[in-house]
C-alpha cells in the first residue's frame, strides 16, 4: 500500500452516527450544486426574464390601473412562471439521482430519508427565489411600487414557492417522469379542476396563494377568498404533509 | 460453508426477489463471514439484484437477508458498518474524488472526512489533490473512486459489485490484493464478477449464481474440479470422418459421438461428448493416427462460462 502526502495512514474513526446537522448541510450544497444545470437555469431565466418584459409592457399600457393590474401580473406568474420553475427543479432535485443511480450514494448512509427530502426542498427553494421570485417582485414594482402589492408580491410568491417545492420534490421521489406529472397538475387539476367550484378550490394551493394577494391588497380575486393566516398556513401544511409522504417514499423506495 | 456458519455477518433465507413476471433471484439461502466471497454468475443472472438485496437497496420479495444480524432495509444504523460499489457509473457530477470520498465520510459519521478521504484515495492510488471532476476521469479511475468511497468508513461489510471493469491489469492486481488484504482483517468482503479467471485470483469461497439461483457454493478449487468434471462437447474436424468416428467411439471416457457432414470446401467433423476432456485431448492424435487421418480442428464447443453455469444449474 502506498501512502501519500499528508494522508493519515490510519483507518478513519467512525462515530455512532452522523451529526444531522453537517449532513444536512452537505446534502443541500451538493443537490444544489447537482440540481443547477445550464440548460436549467437558461430556460427559467429566460421566462423570468419575459415577465420582466411582460411587466414594462403592462406599465407602458394606457388607460393604465397600477394596483389593478399590478395584482393581475402577479396573480399570472403565481399561477403560471413559479409552479413551472418550481417543478423544473424540485422534481429534478432527487428524480435525476434516481434517474442515473447515483441515489445509491446518499441512500445507503445512516441518515434518516428525511434530511435527503429536506435538503432537496430547501434547495428548490435556494434556486427559484432568486431566480424567479426576485425578478417577478421587482417587475410587479415596475407596474406599481405600492408597499401592499410589493409585500403581496415578495409573501405570496415565497409560500407558492414554499408549497409548490413540496409537492413538486415528492413527484420527483414518486413517479419516474415527474414532469409531464407536474405540467398535469399545474395546467389541468390548478388551472381547470380547481376552478370549477368553491370546493374544488379548497384543493389548489393556487387558490390560498391568490388569498395573500387579494386580502393583502384589499383586491377581490375570483377563487381567492380565504383568510389571510389559512392562505399561509395551508400551502406550508402541504408541503410538510408532501414532504413527510415523500421521505417514508423514499425510505420504501428501490434503489439502483 | 463451514468457515462462515460460525459467525454470519451476511445472512439470506430463502431470499426471492422477481420484477413482474422474472424472476431476479430464486430462493436463496447462505451464511457468509470474515473474508473474500465471490459471487459468480454470468450477466444476467441475478449478482447484482442479490447484491442489492443484501444491502437493504431492494427488499426480497420473500425470504431475508441480514447485515450483522439486522435487516438493512429497517435499520439505518447497520448502513455505517457497510461499504458498496454499485455497477452504475453515475457519480455525484459536480464534485471531484476527493469531495465525493470526503461526502461519503461525513454522511457516514467519520469523525475526520477530509483526512479519511484521503486516506480512502490512497488506498486506491489516486491524487486527493486532484482538482478534476470524476466527470473527466476514465472507467478505471471512477472505479477506484467508487472503490475508494466504499472503504472511507472502515465498513465490517464491503460489498462490490464488478469492481474491476475497465481497470488496466496492473490496478486490477492492486485492487485484487487489496481486497484480499480487508478480508484478512476479518471483513466480510463480497464481490460479484462473470469472470471465471478474475475469480480464481481472489482466491477465495465462491457462490455461483445463475439464471437467479444458487447453482453450488464452496471453496473456488471445488467448484473448479466441479465444472472440469461436466461432460464437454469437443468438435473434432478431420479429412476421413467415419473412420475418425470409429476410433474415437471407443476412446476412454467418450459418451457419444455424431458425425457432422462436409460441406462446401468445409471438411465434415466428428463432435464427441465425454467425461474427461483433457484425457480425450492426449488421445485424439493416436486414434487419427490408427485412422490414417489428419485432424484439420480440434475445439471445444461448450467451454464459454454460460454453458458451464448451464451445467451446473441443470445438476
Amino acid at each position: 500500500m502506498t501512502t501519500g502526502v499528508g494522508a493519515p495512514k490510519q483507518a478513519p474513526t467512525v462515530h455512532r452516527g452522523p451529526a444531522l446537522g453537517p449532513v444536512f448541510a452537505a446534502e443541500y450544497k451538493l443537490l444544489l450544486r447537482s440540481v443547477c444545470t445550464k440548460g436549467r437555469l437558461i430556460a427559467i431565466g429566460l421566462l423570468a426574464a419575459l415577465s420582466v418584459l411582460t411587466a414594462v409592457a403592462v406599465a407602458l399600457s394606457n388607460p393604465f390601473d397600477p394596483l389593478s393590474e399590478g395584482v393581475g401580473f402577479v396573480n399570472g406568474n403565481i399561477a403560471t412562471l413559479i409552479p413551472v420553475a418550481v417543478l423544473v427543479f424540485g422534481a429534478a432535485v432527487i428524480g435525476d439521482l434516481i434517474d442515473d443511480g447515483s441515489l445509491v450514494y446518499l441512500w445507503l448512509r445512516p441518515v434518516p430519508t428525511w434530511v435527503h427530502v429536506l435538503a432537496a426542498w430547501a434547495a428548490t427553494v435556494t434556486i427559484v427565489v432568486p431566480l424567479v421570485l426576485v425578478p417577478v417582485v421587482a417587475a410587479t414594482a415596475i407596474i406599481d411600487t405600492a408597499p401592499e402589492l410589493i409585500g403581496a408580491a415578495a409573501l405570496g410568491g415565497l409560500v407558492a414557492v414554499a408549497g409548490y417545492a413540496g409537492i413538486f420534490v415528492m413527484l420527483g421521489i414518486r413517479f419516474r417522469r415527474a414532469l409531464p406529472w407536474g405540467l398535469v397538475y399545474i395546467l389541468i387539476w390548478e388551472g381547470f379542476v380547481a376552478s370549477a367550484g368553491k370546493t374544488a378550490t379548497k384543493l389548489a394551493l393556487r387558490s390560498y396563494v391568490r388569498s395573500i394577494l387579494g386580502t393583502m391588497t384589499d383586491t377581490h380575486l375570483k377563487l381567492g377568498e380565504f383568510s389571510l393566516a389559512a392562505g399561509i398556513i395551508v400551502p406550508l401544511l402541504v408541503a410538510a404533509a408532501a414532504l413527510l409522504y415523500a421521505s417514508r417514499r423514499l425510505a420504501k423506495t428501490d434503489v439502483a | 460453508m463451514s468457515a462462515a456458519t460460525e459467525v454470519p455477518m451476511i445472512e439470506a433465507d430463502h431470499a426471492s426477489k422477481w420484477f413482474g413476471d422474472v424472476v431476479a433471484v430464486s430462493d436463496v439461502s447462505f451464511r457468509i463471514g470474515p473474508g473474500v466471497t465471490a459471487l459468480l454468475g454470468p450477466n444476467g443472472a441475478g449478482k447484482s439484484t442479490l447484491l442489492r438485496m443484501l444491502c437493504g437497496l431492494t427488499p426480497p420479495d420473500r425470504g431475508s437477508v441480514r447485515i450483522l444480524g439486522a435487516d438493512p432495509r429497517k435499520d439505518i444504523s447497520v448502513r455505517a458498518r457497510i461499504g458498496i460499489v454499485p455497477q452504475q457509473e453515475a457519480m455525484f457530477e459536480a464534485l471531484t474524488a476527493f469531495e465525493f470520498v470526503r461526502l461519503a465520510g461525513l454522511l457516514h459519521g467519520v469523525e475526520d472526512p477530509a483526512g479519511a478521504a484521503r486516506w480512502a484515495l490512497d488506498l486506491v492510488e489516486l491524487d486527493h489533490a486532484d482538482h478534476r471532476s470524476t466527470t473527466t476521469y476514465s472507467k478505471g479511475m471512477k472505479q477506484r473512486v467508487k472503490v475508494a468511497q466504499a472503504l472511507v468508513n472502515d465498513p465490517s461489510i464491503v460489498v462490490l459489485d464488478e469492481p474491476l471493469t475497465g481497470l488496466d491489469p496492473r490496478q486490477r492486481g492492486h485492487l485484487i490484493e487489496l481486497f484480499g488484504r480487508l478480508g484478512e482483517q476479518g471483513r466480510c468482503v463480497i464481490v460479484s464478477s462473470h469472470v471465471l479467471d478474475e475469480v480464481e485470483r481472489f482466491g477465495s469461497r465462491v457462490l455461483v449464481v445463475a439464471q437467479g439461483r444458487l447453482a453450488a457454493t464452496g471453496d473456488f478449487r471445488a467448484i473448479r474440479d466441479l465444472m472440469d468434471d461436466r461432460p464437454h462437447r469437443i468438435r473434432v474436424r478431420t479429412d476421413r470422418l467415419r473412420e475418425v468416428a470409429t476410433e474415437l467411439i471407443s476412446s476412454p471416457g467418450v459418451l457419444a459421438v455424431r458425425l457432422e457432414e462436409p460441406t462446401g470446401n468445409r471438411a465434415g467433423a466428428v463432435i464427441v461428448d465425454t467425461t474427461d476432456a483433457p484425457l480425450f485431448r492426449r488421445s485424439v492424435a493416436a486414434a487419427a493416427q490408427r485412422a490414417d487421418a489428419t485432424l484439420l480442428e480440434v475445439s471445444p464447443l461448450d467451454d464459454d462460462l454460460d454453458s458451464v453455469f448451464r451445467y451446473l444449474v441443470g445438476r
